[in-house]
């Protein structure tokens, strides 16, 4: 396993300190994504998919309950994990640092890592379908689309082992969503990266998950195959979601 | 059947940008008709020249739009200010944004309420459209608001699902012929956005208010208009009976559209993508704006500016329309 | 597009702020100018005493007889100088504080704000007069002076925007690669508040410039035969019935400073932070 929660809890305290209320984000969720494999995680927002995100990023730390990278604990220092996990998140108006050209932005993990981008930068670039000459772009030239494709060349230079999406296409267009989300599927078919894909639309988590975990109110509950979520989940929210589509 | 609202080769301008490219578009007394498009379509801005609404850098190049037969474009403001109390009424994405944020829900429907009265037209309730809590709590009762906290609320103290509901409750307390409705459910959960959609389709019908729907998404707006137009580049490029435009589009943008959600996928089968993406207009286009992402497109396509075809009970705006209805 | 067209149109300063740029260049020369005595010697005396302004003495002559042109000429240039300089120290010491309260939050950001505020509390002047009463009137009383009054506002504002910043996905992102604190300040979290810097440092001169006058007219900053405009406008207070040309001259260039560095700063602020417009499109 690539990535394993065993029974996470992370709670919050709101209100003033006299009359404290504890809100659970996570209540005891399991869930493992194996070398490879895509899991696919929906949830509409208050689900707790976003502190999942956080937590299997190591951004948030469990209240209680395990979380183990490829076997260990998150280390203490978030440098022994550079290069080794990488993220796509929601907003493409924001996934790019507007001050940085789009070479720039790209060879960052690399930088990180204290290696030379090279030759590295303008082939991510092209592995995402985008023409080399866009490293010397500027984000605000970019469309939604093209943007998502520079910060998963961006995710991909390390040649991670992880990767999470989060809503990585929900702010797109749907022509451009399924461009992104095949491009997805082709580059994991290429580089065999393990995926944790965040999303409130069942619709593209079930095109690119092999497993599809469903969230609602800090807990999973139904876990399965993508098949069944073509034909017939078991849990009635589950149903739901899918008449919705 | 009359038209309410008809809008002829609409063309509008920002800067150099194109929006409107000559858009058509008919809307029938009673009728829920559903406007699908990518962002840049232009929807947005045909849904604001409805009211002419249009931010002040626009400019209308040509067209024409008319609600109930007045030129709303011409009008003098207080013909224009009448016109939008009386007939029409808006609903907008971002719905605490559209709220007034220093006044309490309550008093922000009594004053529609009351500016409603003044044109000496009854209230839907059959009462006196004037003061009251009663009158509040009806309207507010109408949308599934209930909790009388509701109306002594401020606005950012609602969720985002209850203030979309008091924007629906404000646009509808006016009892409107026409409601524009610009993406008014898209930052609302599904659960949400369904009881949202109920409310609004369900109050349209019992007043015989007419429905523009601005939506991005095809299948959910099917569902539930009769009728639906599909924009590209800023102009209509297919519309008719809902079940029609997604069932068996002929415009091979719709096509392409209906087959390209992730929805609609089947395991196994990998969805095509239309290729490239929407054109930046800056001036009317010389053909036809898809025929660069269009896999039937001929030499004419680029030159000549398609115009209407009647297929069938749609009207679709393609070149080489008869010959696609026969492959669909 | 409607983008492209936004960046476009917002590259450039309107005509108000432009003309407040070339305001404020024309007093950086007047100030070049009075190092080469180009309106006179400010020392030298040229005329009968408290003379109104007539040829040899444009601005009129002071109570001991020199002319007013060459020491409004030196004023502008001391109060621009002691101001530009405390501005560079507040725009530092902001960037470093504000940054680091706004990314890192927690205690770190409790006790920076707390000072702030504590510094906030103050009425300008009463903190200016404290501080020439702690290092002694002068030249650095007023340096010291303009960047305590300046630093809590702008502190505020960068570590506001820092906070805004924090948030983006590139920086999430750039930690979620490895990057550490250093990079993702000076890379990411800098370079995207370096705009609000720019602009609340020109409030921050204007502030300077009427704070270094009222420390100097109340005797606590710039000490005579030193002038600056607040020095210069104290003096002429003495003699405001008898001749007011002393008092206009320096009044009239530190009204116009104010006003031309506040214009200026209006438009930066559009051109940096302008207000998320809805596009229709």
């Amino acid at each position: 396993m690539i990535l394993d929660l065993t029974d996470v809890t992370v709670s919050f305290t709101t209100g003033p300190p006299l009359r404290r209320t504890r809100l659970d984000a996570m209540r005891g969720v399991s869930l493992s994504v194996a070398e490879g494999e895509t899991l696919g995680l929906v949830g509409e927002s208050g689900s707790g998919k976003t502190t999942t995100s956080r937590v299997a990023l190591g951004l948030q730390r469990p209240t209680s309950g395990t979380v183990r990278f490829d076997g260990r604990p998150f280390p203490r220092r978030r440098k022994d994990l550079a290069g080794r996990m990488q993220a796509v998140l929601q907003h493409p108006h924001w996934s790019l640092n507007p001050r940085m050209r789009i070479g720039q932005s790209v060879g960052e993990p690399l930088a990180v890592l204290g290696k030379a981008a090279g030759e590295l930068v303008p082939e991510a670039l092209e592995q995402v379908g985008l023409e080399a000459g866009f490293a010397g772009r500027y984000p605000h030239e970019l469309s939604g689309g093209q943007r998502q494709r520079v910060s998963i060349a961006r995710a991909l230079i390390t040649r991670p082992s992880f990767i999470v999406f989060d809503e990585a296409v929900s702010a797109l267009d749907v022509s451009v969503q399924v461009q992104i989300l095949n491009l997805l599927k082709d580059l994991q078919a290429e580089y065999g990266f393990a995926a944790l894909f965040i999303s409130h639309d069942l619709g593209a988590v079930r095109y690119v998950a092999d497993r599809i975990a469903v969230m609602r109110g800090g807990e999973v509950v139904e876990t399965a195959d993508a098949a069944t979520f073509y034909s017939a989940p078991e849990h009635p929210y589950s149903r739901q979601l899918l008449e919705s589509l | 059947m009359s038209a309410l609202l008809e809008v002829d080769g609409l063309e509008v301008d920002y800067g150099t940008a194109r929006a409107l490219d000559g858009a058509d578009l008919r809307v029938a007394a009673g009728e829920a008709v559903g406007v699908v498009g990518e962002s840049g379509s232009g929807k947005s801005t045909l849904g604001a020249a409805i009211g002419r609404l249009l931010p002040r850098q626009a400019v209308v190049a040509a067209g024409t739009v008319r609600v109930a037969g007045e030129p709303v474009l011409d009008l003098p403001p207080a013909a224009l200010r009448r016109l939008r109390r009386q007939r029409l009424g808006f609903v907008f994405q971002d719905p605490i944004a559209s709220l007034d944020p220093t006044m309490r829900v309550g008093a922000q429907l009594r004053l529609v309420l009351r500016a409603h009265g003044r044109d000496g037209r009854e209230s839907p309730g059959g009462r006196d459209g004037g003061r009251g809590g009663a009158d509040v709590a009806f309207h507010l009762a109408r949308v599934k608001l209930d909790d009388p906290r509701v109306a002594a609320a401020y606005p950012h103290q609602l969720s985002g699902g209850m203030a979309q509901r008091v924007a629906i409750a404000l646009a509808m307390a006016a009892s409107p012929e026409l409601l524009v409705a610009d993406e008014p459910t898209a930052s609302l959960d599904s659960q949400v956005r369904e009881e949202v959609l109920n409310v609004v389709f369900a109050l349209a019908r019992q007043a015989g208010t007419s429905i523009v729907w601005l939506s991005h998404d095809l299948p959910a707006v099917a569902r539930r208009c009769d009728r639906v137009a599909v924009m590209y580049a800023g102009r209509v490029v297919e519309s008719g009976p809902a079940a029609d435009v997604l069932g068996d589009p002929v415009h091979p943008y719709t096509a392409a559209l209906a087959r390209s959600a992730p929805a609609v996928a089947v395991p196994g089968v990998r969805l095509e993508p239309v290729p490239g993406r929407p054109p930046v207009l800056t001036g009317p286009s010389p053909g036809c704006a898809f025929a660069p992402r269009c896999p039937f497109a001929e030499d004419r396509c680029a030159t000549e500016r398609p115009e209407p075809v009647r297929v069938g009970a749609k009207d679709v705006l393609c070149h080489r329309a008869a010959e696609l209805e026969v492959i669909a | 597009m409607n983008r492209t067209a936004r960046v476009k149109r917002s590259r450039r300063l309107d005509p108000l702020s432009l003309a407040g740029l070339g305001c404020l260049l024309l007093l950086v020369l007047v100030a070049l100018g009075s190092l080469v005595h180009a309106g006179g010697d400010p020392d030298a005396i040229v005329g009968p005493r408290l003379r109104p302004p007539g040829p040899g003495w444009w601005l009129g002559t002071d109570n001991l007889g020199r002319s007013m042109l060459p020491r409004v000429m030196e004023g502008v240039g001391t109060t621009l100088l002691l101001s530009s300089a405390a501005v560079l120290v507040t725009a530092a010491l902001s960037a470093g504080f504000g940054i680091l309260a706004g990314y890192r939050g927690g205690y770190l950001n409790e006790l920076i704000m707390r000072v702030v505020e504590l510094l906030y509390s103050f009425p300008a002047i009463v903190l200016a007069i404290l501080v020439a009463a702690v290092a002694g009137p002068g030249q650095l009383a007023a340096v010291a002076s303009i960047v305590l009054v300046t630093i809590p506002l702008m502190t505020r504002l960068v570590r506001a925007a820092a906070v805004a910043v924090a948030e983006r996905d590139y920086v999430t992102a750039a930690a979620i690669s490895g990057a550490g604190l250093p990079r993702i300040l000076g890379r990411h979290v800098l370079p995207n508040v370096a705009g609000t810097i720019a602009v609340q440092g020109t409030y921050a001169l204007s502030v300077g410039i009427s704070v270094e006058g009222g420390l100097s007219f109340l005797g606590f900053g710039v000490q005579p035969p030193q002038a600056s405009l607040g020095v210069l406008i104290r003096q002429g207070g003495t003699y405001m019935m008898a001749a007011p040309w002393l008092i206009i001259g320096p009044g009239v260039v530190l009204v116009l400073a104010i006003l031309s560095i506040n214009v200026l700063g209006d438009g930066l602020r559009d051109r940096f932070e302008p207000r998320e417009t809805r596009s229709l499109i």
